[in-house]
């Protein structure tokens, strides 16, 4: 071979290997470039995924919260009602008892009140032999009652006249006044109990009320309220 | 003469490998770099994203707390309303109770 020969045989190969490596330089840019975008992409995906997530969960939160509280809310306004029924029926309780007083105001009404009373205590009890406490105030009237009242039961049960002591030592106490309405107070009536004190049956207006308002409570509490109340 | 211009034929092959171990070598690094350039762009929208959700939940954080507000003060009026119902559907019938509860208490069965 001569020179020339030689020399275009090298500049083949250079080029040759400049060549091969421009093709494998490219082919290594095009995979770059291919394994950028899958790379790049996974991780966006992965992160937005979790980044997602954690704001679903932040905002369930939120709804459990807001869930929470207004069921409280409402539970408190359904309290506020309760309580309101509550106060206006014990209101007219109180206004009822206050009407009481006048009761033993009139004393002919009354005198019968207490002697209907002593007739029903002797026949609850059916003892024959009773103790009566009532207040001082109404000694007078009761003691002028006695009598028809024993008779009456006596007729009624068919049964000896009992005896009655009343208890001149130990009196129920006085109606209430403005000073010490929180005091014990009995606005009427009487208290009678077996001798021996271990059956004992209260009698008096206060008790009667009680009683009386217990049991029309839930037809007052319909009439007022309606169906279900809350 | 033939083996100093063989050398030179060598040289020029030589530095020709030389060369395109470069341009290999080259294009290496930069795929690395690219790949580096993949995890940091990924990190950039993805707290992009995050910020936008942020956004979207301080939002929502707002309105749900607004409408709050007005359900509680609903309720309240509600509540007053019955209430007064109440006290006004007593003070219509609590004569009447009150007459009655005295009626039965002086009423005496025997």
């Amino acid at each position: 071979m001569n020179d020339s020969d030689v020399s275009k045989q090298i500049q083949q190969m250079v080029r040759f290997i400049q060549q091969e490596a421009e093709e494998k330089a490219n082919e290594i840019s095009v995979s770059a470039e291919e394994e950028f975008n899958i790379e790049k992409l996974q991780l966006v995906e992965t992160d937005k995924k979790k980044i997602r997530q954690e704001y679903e969960r932040k905002e369930k939160q939120v709804d459990i919260r807001k869930k929470i509280e207004y069921s409280m809310q409402l539970n408190a306004s359904r309290i506020k009602v309760l309580q309101a029924q509550d106060d206006v029926v014990n209101n007219m309780k109180d206004a009822a008892a206050k009407e009481l007083l006048n009761v033993s105001g009139d004393h002919n009404v009354y005198r019968n009140i207490l002697k209907d009373l002593i007739v029903q205590s002797l026949l609850r009890l059916k003892e024959p032999s009773v103790l009566l406490r009532c207040r001082e105030d109404d000694l007078q009237l009761v003691e002028s009652v006695l009598d028809l009242a024993v008779q009456e039961y006596a007729e009624k049960a068919n049964v000896h006249a009992p005896e009655i002591i009343v208890d001149k030592e130990v009196y129920l106490p006085p109606a209430p006044s403005d000073d010490n309405s929180h005091a014990l107070h009995c606005s009427g009536g009487v208290v009678m109990a077996s001798r021996d004190g271990k059956i004992v049956f209260e009698n008096t207006l206060d008790a009667r009320l009680d009683v009386v308002f217990r049991k029309n409570l839930p037809e007052i509490r319909k009439q007022l309220f309606g169906g279900a109340a809350a | 003469m033939d083996s100093f211009k063989g050398q030179e034929g060598i040289q020029m092959l030589l530095t020709a490998e030389q060369e395109a171990q470069h341009i290999v070598l080259s294009a290496r690094n930069l795929r690395t770099q690219r790949l580096k350039q993949a995890k940091e762009e990924a990190e950039r929208e993805a707290s992009q994203y995050k910020s936008h959700m942020e956004d979207e939940y301080q939002k929502s954080l707002l309105e749900s707390s607004g409408s709050s507000g007005s359900n509680v003060k609903r309720l309240d009026e509600e509540t007053e309303d019955k209430i007064n119902n109440l006290k006004q559907s007593a003070s219509k019938v609590s004569n009447e109770v009150v007459d009655m509860l005295l009626k039965h208490v002086t009423n005496i069965k025997v």
